[in-house]
């Protein structure tokens, strides 16, 4: 039964946990990821979105993944209107962006911020998103994710591709904000809300907002 | 033998294993040393898939195991990108 071994020939794989400094192989993953940072404005002009929206780095390994993580600024050492988004590659985290135009995102508030363990929840919704976790096989809904630092509070959210219309749809899409909210462990009262793009960006129009909670 | 090196321009180690290693191909085949959680296999049901889902715990095990900066121009990138964090670090007295 344990004939795969030989059939590998003399290459051994050693990964990062055999030797960390002399490994061969590295562990995949099924997307290459972009991290995005907005700069809070700095008040002296010069504060176009684009100026602010900076592309941080790409990778495609949960090897990279631990060496950005290990050398960046925490999210709670980052200063009111900060953003961190991690989307996948070739989609900027805007809804301005084609890709996002049809779609909406899950969010959640944290309003109490001294009682937030923000880093390691970040971190968590992170690793969901680049193992794959966040939605069931064939969904092909998650963009990205994204945390918020503002003033009075921090929010998490993970945009998606659509709204969920249509079948079979809102079910992945209902998936995903049930998975979202397992991931923040938060309690069954406290509601992951899902808004729809245009809707965040027309609000105050009459048009019905698709809108769910999970 | 030196350990750490402070020359900026020669990249450490682990830098030098990561750029040279190859995607892991074949998850059922690799055995972890002892200790080590392997993938939740039930993310990974297909047994020639060449990408792999994995679960929190297998990733939070890297956490203090590939620690280097990913590329030589890391504290640049980060100054141009994410800013002096020194300053932007609040203070934690209130």
């Amino acid at each position: 039964e344990d004939e795969t071994k030989e059939e590998e020939g003399p290459f051994e794989q050693l990964t990062v946990f055999h030797d960390a400094d002399n490994f061969n192989v590295k562990h995949p993953l099924m997307n290459k990821w972009t991290l995005w940072f907005t700069k809070p404005p700095s008040g002296k002009g010069g504060n176009d979105w684009s100026d602010l929206l900076k592309e941080v780095v790409t990778f495609d390994s949960v090897e990279e993944f631990w060496g950005i993580y290990n050398n960046i600024t925490k999210t709670s050492e980052l200063p009111p209107k900060s953003d961190y988004h991690l989307f996948k590659q070739g989609v900027r985290p805007e809804w301005e962006d084609t890709q996002n135009k049809n779609g909406g995102k899950w969010a959640y508030q944290f309003k109490e911020k001294r009682n937030v363990q923000i880093d390691e929840l970040w971190l968590h919704v992170m690793l969901a998103a680049i193992g794959e976790t966040l939605e069931s096989d064939d969904a092909k809904e998650v963009m990205g994710v994204v945390v918020n630092v503002r003033k009075a509070f921090y929010r998490i959210g993970v945009w998606t591709r659509t709204m969920g219309k249509g079948a079979g749809k809102n079910e992945a899409l209902m998936e995903i904000g049930k998975r979202f909210k397992e991931v923040l462990k938060l309690k069954e009262r406290d509601m992951v809300e899902f808004s729809g793009h245009t809707d965040s960006a027309h609000s105050g129009s009459t048009r019905a907002k698709a809108k769910y909670t999970v | 033998l030196q350990i750490k090196t402070t020359e900026p321009a020669l990249p450490s180690a682990q830098l030098t294993a990561l750029r040279s290693a190859r995607p892991l191909e074949n998850l059922k085949s690799l055995a972890y040393p002892e200790g080590i959680q392997s993938p939740n296999p039930a993310l990974n049901p297909m047994a020639n898939a060449t990408k792999f889902k994995y679960d929190k715990e297998f990733l939070m095990q890297f956490q203090n195991v590939f620690t280097e900066k990913p590329s030589l121009d890391w504290d640049q990138r980060m100054k141009e990108t994410v800013g002096d964090t020194e300053s932007a670090r609040p203070s934690t007295a209130r």
